[in-house]
């Protein structure tokens, strides 16, 4: 078990050094960089081209790259240009953000999608599960600009909810209340359309296992067709909801940053973003690695979760 | 209460740039000068007046007395001298220091005495201390250690605790929440006085919220959560604040034409082209004046700004009252003449197929540069696309990010033609060398020539140098006038339209001066007052 | 069911396909006057209670900033049908133009950019799931059969795809290619990187299944009667993902629709005029869209439509299953 662990380990610090790598160069090869109008529109060559060479810019990218790596190995992950500040500061702060709302978003997606799709999965031909394909249909098929500009005009317009942010400036209720209450639209809007995935996911396999003569055989011996099917029937449908849950976490990230802006959440996502626009190489390295060890923990949840629920797949 | 898009990059005014951080320099620092943006004017801030040499060259500024930093510590002229050689260290990275230069030249600064400073400038500026209105002082006593030790470069980024920023302006920061917001109290010991010479500033207490969306700030507004926002408002924007503007939530203030329209610009360096077929017609002045008069201004305006704009001839607008010239002749719409231009250079539809040919039968194509995501540059260049359309030029829009775009016309290589905003800071054309000059690093359509490409550019740069260098007003406004004819007759830059300003502010905003020029309500954050809550 | 899910996609499909006929604009036909114009909803009855044949009233702008209009119920505007090469447009082109979903920010038909969008988006869509499909599941597949090194190989190559953002690749790429891009080289980098992008998803969910499946009876059984790898893969292992499969090609439909917006900001969308249902709905996510027109949101409930189809056409249900694995068994 530990030797899995150790090669899991291991797999995982080298996929976040190669995807941090990748977007490393990657930023450094895309048109223009960061002191590219950093300066103002009508900076001399000169001064442009000496605050490049301040910045370590001029080099060729291999150079840059080497450079990079020898500190990375030893934790220093640079700074960031546009904020002054070493990147291994910055990140930290809104990895928390970003892992309060991406685990807030998880769970009700599980908690609203998983039992919904074993509802529907069960009687798939009935109102109930017509309504609820339904549902589910709608959130998988709105973007998710649309779905969080719709949650934040809803909160505006219903004065039910802040408008966006993490935490208000005078709270009047306790620090915590305040921050669930930011939290609901954010996390619903990300949430929303996990939900739907799960449900759909759920509601497959289910429908798949019920088919099984396991099942039937059990019913056949006169267990209540309601414990079957969420206990039994279950066990052996969580198998791809479970597998994609780690890529699920992967994702989130990446996919959070279009919540991020609409709802004003201080999150890695939007840094990513900007880092990107701002072409601030290393601050772009330093999110992809975070985004990897977001995903790495992911896989190793989700391949756990597999390994509860179906031990068949595990490696032996 | 006032949203920002995105925070400051840091506390260091010096360093950086972004409109947040210079907004921040608005609140917690002082200049030397202040320029009134409503009324274009300078004032004295913490200088109380100045006197110029006979020559031009030198201006020695007498500071107030008695003015201390928000934590007590006294004002002294050392404290300019400190700020202008931080600004200055080559180690110190100052994003800053380009601007407060001439002729890439620094400013000498000296402090004779602790009251006054003597600011020498490397060649002649009629525009003089207007160009200290940039600076914001920083305290000696607190960063000169960093300085000396060669880290200023990151003293005073956003980890520094907020009680250690100390500044000379009417708010001092008391709060940092990363990501989210920066409040500000007042600074007890702010040294302006308020006209009836009780205590300035006003409010107790500025809270920068970061909201990046503009859409979320405008729902914010309306719904009376914050009080003003630190964004451009769009045309899409004022249907619905004139609506809260109605209901008494929302004032709404109509600031008229901005000084700026978007500019249509080509490629001009010489020999760009030299491999193309279309290095013929491409740098030919008859291609812009026929886009400028194939261009229906007005159905323009009423395009991109929903009809709240005004046709935009030159690079200066109406809104610009000291230097816009009524004289310099205006492009009419008219296809039939644009379609003549054409043809006298060649242009042609030889093969009825309702694109203009060149002598070798080549179609009349060109590749048009803008920014992703600017839905005023997108739309604009829509519709320069469709207009050329009708005289039969076939135009390719090709909408890029920002710094994509940026790299490709500083570094002159890559592009056709290119549909940019470009922001002024200062309505002094004095103030903006780089764009006039040709050897000007902002002289977009030929950057940074070692010598005049064209002979108009030169009769330009000589008009200019002898513009920034007089001292009489009036000379200098002629001069100008002479400049903006040349600029016209050859059109190295296409205008249409400028949009009209409007700001919003929550209703309780009172005192409030708002200006065409950044940042609109809180240059004069001192005198702003909110009426109580009900 | 399955028949609504076929009749929902056929519909999109043939929308699309006929867009030239049914469409009563070209996709950037503008109208400079009727920015944001509500639709012209069409009438049989007319204001003093008597039947027509179907008419509709033109708008009248009446505050250019504020883009309100107000319908003018004195002229009736009879459509005319089959004229001009279009199944219906109105008798007065020019200036009471029939706009059945109301003009967008341009002053363009949205009804027409629809139908034109479902070229582009669903064609994108479509190929770009196929190519999902088949390279998620063969890596799924072979991953999950193979086992071993080969497996953590083929899965950490996937989890770098998937965490590597596309953007930045994006970004790259788009500086090296030259800068006017067609609509069809667009449209092959879009359906390859999406292809790319979205196979680690399935492939994951099919190699668990394969895992697992290959430990079942029917799978050792097979296996001892000398059933070669092939065989195993495609009759019998792969199959049993299928349920799978389709419920994630749902799920990917209608992301890749939406990526493709998100892709044009690093450059890589189609060319002006090409309309796409992704961009339309970029285009409308801004708050007057909600308040105001929401009538520039149509595209979503197309989207909508079509991946509901699509989710009945794939789902399997418990009969099926079943049989399926009788069959297999047997």
């Amino acid at each position: 078990m530990t030797f899995y662990l150790a090669r899991r380990l291991l797999f995982a610090l080298f996929l976040v050094f190669a995807v941090s790598s990748s977007a490393m160069i990657l930023a450094r090869l895309a048109p223009g960089d960061y002191v590219t109008e950093a300066l103002g529109p009508g900076a001399r060559a000169e001064a442009v081209a000496e605050a490049r060479a301040r910045y370590g810019l001029d080099r060729p990218v291999l150079a840059q790259y080497a450079d990079w790596l020898s500190h990375a190995i030893r934790f220093d992950f640079g700074r960031s240009m546009a904020n002054d500040r070493p990147v291994g500061e910055l990140i930290p702060e809104r990895a928390a953000n970003t892992a309060l709302l991406a685990g807030a978003a998880l769970l009700f997606a599980t908690v609203v999608g998983l039992p919904l799709g074993v509802v529907s999965g069960s009687r798939p031909s009935g109102a109930l599960s017509a309504a609820i394909r339904t549902f589910s249909v709608v959130f998988l098929s709105l973007p998710p600009l649309l779905t969080s500009l719709f949650l934040v005009f809803l909160a505006a317009r219903t004065g039910w909810l802040p408008i966006g942010g993490m935490r208000s400036a005078d709270a009047a209720s306790g620090p915590a209340l305040d921050l669930l209450r930011h939290l609901i639209v954010p996390a619903a809007a990300l949430g929303l359309p996990l939900a739907a995935m799960f449900e759909r996911l759920q509601s497959q396999a289910l429908a798949e296992t019920i088919g099984q003569p396991f099942v039937l055989a059990t019913i056949a011996r006169g267990v209540p067709r309601s414990r079957v099917i969420w206990r039994d029937a279950l066990r052996a449908a969580l198998r791809p909801v479970a597998s994609v849950y780690g890529l699920v976490v992967g994702t989130l990230l990446s996919g959070s940053f279009a919540v991020e802006i609409m709802t004003s959440w201080p999150g890695l996502g939007r840094l990513m973003l900007d880092a990107l626009v701002a072409r601030d190489v290393y601050l772009v390295a330093g999110c992809a690695a975070a985004g990897s060890v977001f995903l790495a923990a992911g896989t190793l949840i989700s391949d756990a979760l597999l390994a509860a629920v179906d031990p068949r797949a595990i490696e032996a | 209460m006032i949203s920002t898009r995105s925070e400051p990059a840091t506390f260091n005014g010096l360093r950086k740039r972004d409109t947040s951080t210079e907004l921040l320099g608005f609140l917690s620092g002082a200049k030397l000068v202040r320029i009134n943006r409503a009324t274009q004017e300078l004032e004295p801030s913490l200088a109380e007046s100045w006197a110029r040499s006979p020559d031009g060259l030198t201006y020695t500024i007498k500071l107030r007395s008695g003015i201390t930093f928000s934590d007590g510590h006294p004002f002294t002229a050392d404290d300019v001298v400190f700020t202008f050689a931080a600004l200055y260290d080559p180690k110190a990275g100052c994003e800053l220091a380009d601007a407060v230069r001439l002729d890439g030249k620094n400013l000498r600064v000296s402090a004779p005495d602790p009251l006054t400073v003597v600011v020498t400038f490397p060649v002649p500026f009629a525009p003089g201390v207007r160009i200290l209105d940039n600076v914001p002082i920083l305290p000696k006593h607190k960063l000169q250690a960093a300085l000396q030790a060669g880290t200023f470069d990151s003293a005073w980024n956003l980890k520094t605790p907020v009680a250690d920023i100390v500044g000379l302006g009417p708010f001092v920061p008391t709060e940092y929440v990363p990501g989210q917001r920066l409040i500000f109290s007042r600074n007890p010991r702010y040294f302006r006085k308020a006209p009836d010479g009780g205590p300035l500033p006003y409010l107790d207490r500025v809270t920068m919220e970061v909201v990046p969306d503009q859409d979320a700030q405008m729902l914010q507004l309306d719904a009376g959560q914050i009080d003003a926002v630190d964004s451009n408002m769009r045309p899409e924007d004022y249907a619905p604040l004139k609506r809260s503007a109605d209901a008494g939530r929302v004032k709404l203030l109509d600031l008229g034409v901005s000084y700026d329209a978007d500019s249509l610009w080509f490629n001009l360096k010489p020999g760009a082209y030299a491999h193309d077929s279309r290095a013929a017609w491409l740098q030919r002045d008859e291609l812009r004046h026929a886009i400028s008069l194939a261009v229906d201004r007005k159905a323009f305006a009423d395009t991109v700004f929903l009809g709240a704009g005004a046709a935009a001839y030159g690079p200066e607008t109406t809104a610009n009252k000291r230097w816009f010239s009524a004289d310099v002749p205006q492009t009419p719409y008219d296809p039939t003449r644009a379609k003549a231009l054409l043809a006298s250079i060649g242009l042609v539809d030889r093969d009825g197929d309702g694109t203009l040919d060149d002598p070798q039968h080549h179609p009349v194509r060109f590749t048009l540069l803008t920014q992703k995501g600017k839905t005023q540059l997108e739309r604009g260049a829509s519709v320069i696309r469709e207009d050329l359309k009708r005289v039969g030029v076939v135009v390719d829009v090709v909408p890029l990010d920002f710094k994509s775009l940026v790299e490709r016309f500083l570094s002159g290589a890559n592009y056709d033609a290119i549909y940019f905003s470009v922001a002024r800071t200062d309505t002094d054309p004095a103030i903006n060398p780089d764009f006039w000059f040709s050897s000007g690093s902002a002289h977009f359509w030929n950057i940074g020539q070692k010598t005049p490409a064209t002979p108009w550019e030169k009769e330009i740069d000589d008009l200019m140098s002898k513009q920034i260098a007089s001292t009489d007003e009036a000379r200098r406004k002629a001069l100008f006038d002479e400049v903006l004819k040349v600029f016209a007759a050859h059109e190295p830059v296409v205008y249409f339209a400028a949009p009209r300003v409007f700001v919003a502010t929550s209703s309780r905003v009172l005192n409030a001066t708002p200006a065409l020029l950044r940042p609109q309500l809180l240059w004069s954050a001192d005198t702003l007052a909110l009426a109580p809550k009900r | 069911m399955r028949l609504v899910g076929w009749a929902l996609v056929a519909a999109a499909c043939i929308g699309g396909l006929l867009a030239p006929v049914v469409a009563p604009h070209a996709v950037d036909d503008r109208r400079p006057g009727l920015l944001n114009a509500p639709p012209t909803r069409p009438h049989l009855v007319d204001s003093d209670g008597s039947l027509h044949a179907p008419f509709i009233y033109s708008w009248t702008l009446v505050d250019q900033l504020e883009q309100r209009y107000v319908e003018n119920r004195g002229t009736r505007i009879p459509l005319v049908w089959m004229s001009e090469g279009r199944l219906v447009r109105s008798s007065n082109e020019s200036s009471a133009p029939l706009l059945l979903l109301g003009a967008d920010s341009y002053g363009r038909d949205v009804f027409s950019r629809l139908l034109f969008g479902a070229r582009t988006s669903l064609a994108l869509s479509i190929v770009a799931a196929l190519g999902t499909v088949l390279l998620g599941a063969a890596v799924g597949g072979i991953a999950g059969y193979l086992g071993g090194a080969f497996d953590d190989l083929l899965m950490r190559a996937s989890d770098f795809v998937l965490v590597l953002p596309a953007m930045y690749v994006a970004l790259g790429l788009r500086s090296v290619l030259p800068i006017v891009l067609s609509a069809q080289v667009v449209f092959a980098l879009l359906a390859s990187i999406f292809a790319i992008v979205g196979a680690p998803f399935v492939a994951r969910g099919v190699r668990a299944i394969v895992r697992s499946e290959l430990q079942l009876d029917y799978a050792v059984a097979a296996q001892s009667l000398g059933a070669s790898h092939l065989r195993m893969l495609g009759r019998h292992l792969l199959p049993a993902a299928a349920g799978f499969v389709g419920v994630q090609v749902t799920m990917l439909v209608p992301g890749f629709i939406v990526a493709e917006a998100t892709l044009s900001y690093v450059g890589l969308g189609f060319p002006e005029p090409v309309a796409s249902w992704g961009t339309m709905l970029h285009d409308a996510s801004n708050v007057r869209a909600f308040a105001d027109f929401p009538w520039l949101l149509s595209p979503a409930a197309a989207i909508f439509l079509v991946v509901l189809g699509v989710n009945l056409l794939l789902q399997s249900n418990p009969e099926a299953a079943r049989r399926r694995s009788i069959q297999s068994m047997g």
